[in-house]
């Protein structure tokens, strides 16, 4: 074999793919991090004296915090700031995301004449 | 056949005379509603019309709408093929009874298309196949993996739309006062005829109409209602912010005491780990499903597949931004304790428009505008599926030789099996309209999105794995719902967020296997050097 046709992810093989794949791990990790990475945000900074009583489908009854922070309670545009960001923010930012990426993908496929 | 039918037949009437989870009736006196059912009547013949004049006319159009949509357009078509009932009508109504748990649904189903753009849609479109199960088919170099995978879309079309028909049973019973059951009968046929009549070129065409449609009906009552209930009503998307705030704090006409703090605070209803369980799955699903996927080999450029994706997402958040409002705006007005309305968690972007106390009419362009959500994505379901039996079944696997005649009649065949079996359990529907959605979902994401990702960026994975990361990504769906509803397992496992252990669970099942078995040839390999350098 002359060169190395193995596909992985995590090793790409070719200019073309390289360049591909680093910019596909940032766009993963900012999207990951902005979604899921402020869920966990919430969680941490939620004043811990705000709790509330859960019935879990088991009968299991549990004590968590409710989440109010700073977060929740400042108000931006009139919201809560954590619902701007979750229902109206994040989708624009999913908009943004795929546009780079469009964009890059362009540019690096005209440079590699596909 | 005669007697097939028969037996289906009683087989309809019994189900149809049970009355187990019988759905609310919205309009009980069985009042016929005329603008709104003039405003529906027009809207249907709109939609026949146009399938009729874009006509398909042979099987390429009919599978890939002669692969010549450009971008806007195409996004178009994919927002109005994604946008169901489960986003016009089930969205709020989840977002009304769990508040900020439900804005996973929100995220899920937009987030998820970052994923596919990125992951998926590019190489895809390099692949050069029809439909998922030829990928899976041609990809793992198995015929039993590619009816496997066609089964798997005929099961997922088939739950997903499930929901669907809900949603047209119930506002068909809203506008016309005819009862659920019949309603669902009467606005399915109308769908199956379209269908019918026209294939995916005319579907294509049509999902743009609907787009139009579902945007225009889903905006226009919204500014009246937050007009009316004193809130920033030139942007409402924006102006109901204020609300969420109010129903939260009490103010605007809310006591304090009234104010209900746990629509909005995160936790408040939910624990975070169901958040991310929920969220992950819609988006992986949204990755993985075929007839989502199935949209990129209509685009003549790989270029133009991507960028289908951004102008698709955007036609899709500008209804997502959309949702929230109606569910703050109805939780606002029923705060108020305004009263006279039967709120209905699956009706609730009616109801809002109801309860603000508009004339009836801007609640039968809510309507209306539900049902043509409900319709294009049935459309694109019913053709996906019937394309999997028709072209992956019958042509690939059991007749190679048959004529272009010969698939055609197949695969109407197919649609009207697949279309009428829905119907007899959309009688009895199980659950909301988003949650029965969310099921197709996570099969979705339990299936293809693991056999797409590593069959494109993985050459070492075998067809074995394939096989076996199917059977493995079923029994998780399926598993999850047998599952005792009080016990732990359900807890870690809800029936809507399967994927968030199906997946990872399907992964290293499907990456041991491939250590485990000899490696694909070497044809196979070099297909995907090209996909991913196309040198």
């Amino acid at each position: 074999m002359e060169k190395d046709i193995n596909i992985n992810f995590f090793k790409p093989v070719g200019d073309f793919m390289k360049k591909d794949v680093a910019i596909k791990k940032k766009i993963i990790v900012i999207w990951f991090l902005a979604v899921y990475g402020f869920l966990f945000l919430l969680k941490l900074v939620a004043n811990p004296d705000e709790t509330v009583q859960l019935t879990l489908n088991t009968g299991e009854v549990i004590t968590q915090v409710s989440g109010m922070s700073f977060l929740t309670e400042t108000q931006f545009l009139g919201f809560p700031f954590h619902y701007w960001y979750s229902s109206q923010f994040l989708i624009a930012l999913f908009i943004g995301l795929c546009y780079w990426y469009c964009k890059f993908i362009d540019k690096l496929e005209s440079e590699y004449e596909k | 056949m005669k007697r097939m039918m028969h037996w289906g037949l009683s087989l309809f009437f019994v189900l149809m005379s049970t009355n187990a989870f019988a759905v609310t009736n919205l309009n009980p006196e069985g009042k016929f509603k005329v603008i709104p059912a003039i405003l529906m009547i027009s809207l249907l013949i709109l939609f026949i019309m146009v399938g009729v004049f874009s006509k398909a006319q042979n099987t390429e159009d009919y599978w890939a709408a002669g692969r010549g949509v450009g971008q806007i357009g195409g996004g178009m078509a994919i927002a109005s093929n994604w946008m169901s009932a489960a986003s016009y009508l089930g969205m709020a109504g989840l977002i009304y009874l769990k508040g900020y748990f439900a804005i996973s649904y929100v995220l899920g189903w937009t987030g998820g298309y970052v994923l596919l753009l990125v992951l998926m849609a590019g190489q895809v479109r390099r692949y050069g196949k029809y439909t998922a199960p030829d990928f899976v088919g041609d990809r793992y170099y198995s015929t039993t993996a590619r009816l496997m995978s066609a089964l798997i879309v005929i099961t997922i079309s088939f739950v997903y739309a499930v929901g669907q028909y809900k949603g047209i049973g119930m506002m068909f019973n809203w506008i016309f006062g005819i009862d659920y059951k019949t309603s669902v009968v009467v606005g399915t046929g109308v769908v199956l005829t379209y269908v019918l009549i026209s294939g995916m070129l005319g579907a294509t065409k049509n999902m743009q109409v609907q787009y139009v449609v579902i945007v225009i009906t889903f905006f226009l009552p919204l500014f009246f209602i937050a007009s009316k209930l004193g809130y920033f009503s030139a942007v409402p998307q924006i102006g109901y912010g204020a609300a969420v705030y109010d129903i939260g704090h009490g103010g605007n006409g809310i006591v304090a005491a009234a104010s209900d703090p746990s629509y909005y605070l995160p936790f408040a209803k939910y624990t975070m780990y169901h958040w991310f369980a929920l969220c992950m799955t819609l988006m992986l699903g949204t990755a993985g499903l075929p007839h989502v996927i199935g949209r990129f080999y209509v685009v003549p450029r790989v270029s133009d597949a991507r960028w289908q994706v951004v102008w698709g997402l955007f036609c899709i958040a500008l209804v997502y931004w959309t949702a929230p409002a109606y569910a703050a705006f109805a939780k606002f007005s029923n705060l108020l304790g305004t009263t006279g309305t039967t709120i209905t968690p699956d009706a609730i972007v009616v109801n809002a428009a109801e309860l603000a106390g508009l004339p009836e009419w801007f609640a039968g362009f809510l309507a209306a505008g539900g049902v043509s959500a409900a319709f294009s994505t049935v459309g694109g379901l019913l053709m996906a599926g019937s394309s999997a039996f028709a072209h992956d079944i019958y042509f690939r696997v059991m007749y190679p030789n048959a004529s272009e005649d010969n698939k055609m009649k197949v695969a109407r065949i197919g649609t009207v099996i697949l279309g009428v079996s829905i119907i007899i359990v959309a009688l009895n529907p199980p659950a909301l309209i988003a949650q029965i959605t969310a099921v197709a979902f996570a099969l979705g994401a339990n299936t293809f999105f693991p056999l797409f990702l590593l069959g494109l960026w993985w050459s070492r994975t075998t067809k074995e794995a394939a096989i076996a990361g199917m059977i493995v990504g079923l029994a998780v769906t399926f598993g999850s719902m047998l599952i005792p509803k009080t016990s732990i397992l359900a807890f870690y496992i809800p029936f809507t967020s399967s994927a968030v252990v199906g997946v990872p669970a399907v992964l290293i099942t499907m990456i041991v296997v491939s250590y485990m078995t000899p490696e694909p040839s070497q044809e196979i390999k070099e297909l995907l050097y090209r996909v991913h350098n196309d040198e």
